[in-house]
């Protein structure tokens, strides 16, 4: 568990900009909310990249099932 | 997926099946951010003739898939490019579908289980995986805390959720 002193510590980002650890947290977990939200639609079309990702990973179509739908 | 669910619910129009809803990957999917999945699960119920026999026949449903052309892969059966397993759903996974959400996929009408019963029967299976989309339900979605809590209670599976509510 991180300390209330570590917690608040300032992190210099792109362009100089400093956000605390808590920060950086907060908005890793809004951007996973962000993602849930997305339209159904919209998270078929990423699993179906995801299944071409991981099969292109490990070269493997024949065992790698890739969803046939677009 | 639009055609996949359009022959679904052609089984469901057929009386093949008496009814159906989308569990467990891409229910969560539903839900949650999205992850890496294979298979659509297709929790079903039979016509009530088919309830009476003591033996889940599911051939018919498999018989006129096949005549449409649709083959198998283990377990599951290809439809419209996608694995498809038909699971019978056993007395928590009707309750779920009987109060699955209705939703329209590109146009098409199909009906997704609840969060809070998505939630239980994940708690009952008790996979590492599936105790990782519970976490993530729980954070990443609105669920009704009392309804999860009464179907925990209902099936005995209080001792078995370890979550935060």
């Amino acid at each position: 568990m991180l300390n209330e002193e570590s917690k608040e510590k300032k992190i210099i980002i792109v362009e100089n900009r400093a956000i605390t650890r808590r920060e950086l947290f907060e908005r890793k977990e809004q951007f996973h909310k962000e993602q849930a939200k997305l339209p159904f639609e919209e998270k078929i079309k990423i699993l179906v990249n995801m299944q071409k990702i991981v099969s292109g990973i490990k070269g493997d179509s024949e065992k790698t099932m890739i969803w046939k739908i677009y | 997926m639009k055609k996949t669910l359009k022959i679904i619910n052609e089984l469901k129009n057929k009386n093949l099946i008496d009814d159906y809803a989308i569990g467990g990957g891409i229910a969560a999917l539903f839900y949650i951010e999205p992850f890496l999945t294979y298979d659509l699960d297709i929790f079903i119920t039979l016509p009530s003739k088919e309830k009476e026999k003591k033996l889940i026949v599911l051939s018919p449903i498999f018989d006129y898939l096949k005549k449409k052309g649709y083959s198998w892969k283990e377990e599951h059966i290809i439809v419209e490019g996608i694995p498809v397993q038909f699971i019978p759903a056993d007395e928590l996974e009707e309750e779920a579908m009987n109060n699955a959400k209705t939703i329209e996929y590109e146009g098409i009408e199909t009906k997704v289980v609840n969060p809070e019963y998505l939630i239980a029967i994940l708690i009952r299976a008790g996979r590492k995986k599936d105790l990782e989309k519970v976490e993530k339900l729980l954070v990443q979605t609105e669920i009704d805390k009392k309804k999860l809590n009464d179907i925990l209670h209902c099936y005995g599976l209080k001792k078995k959720f370890k979550f935060k509510l």
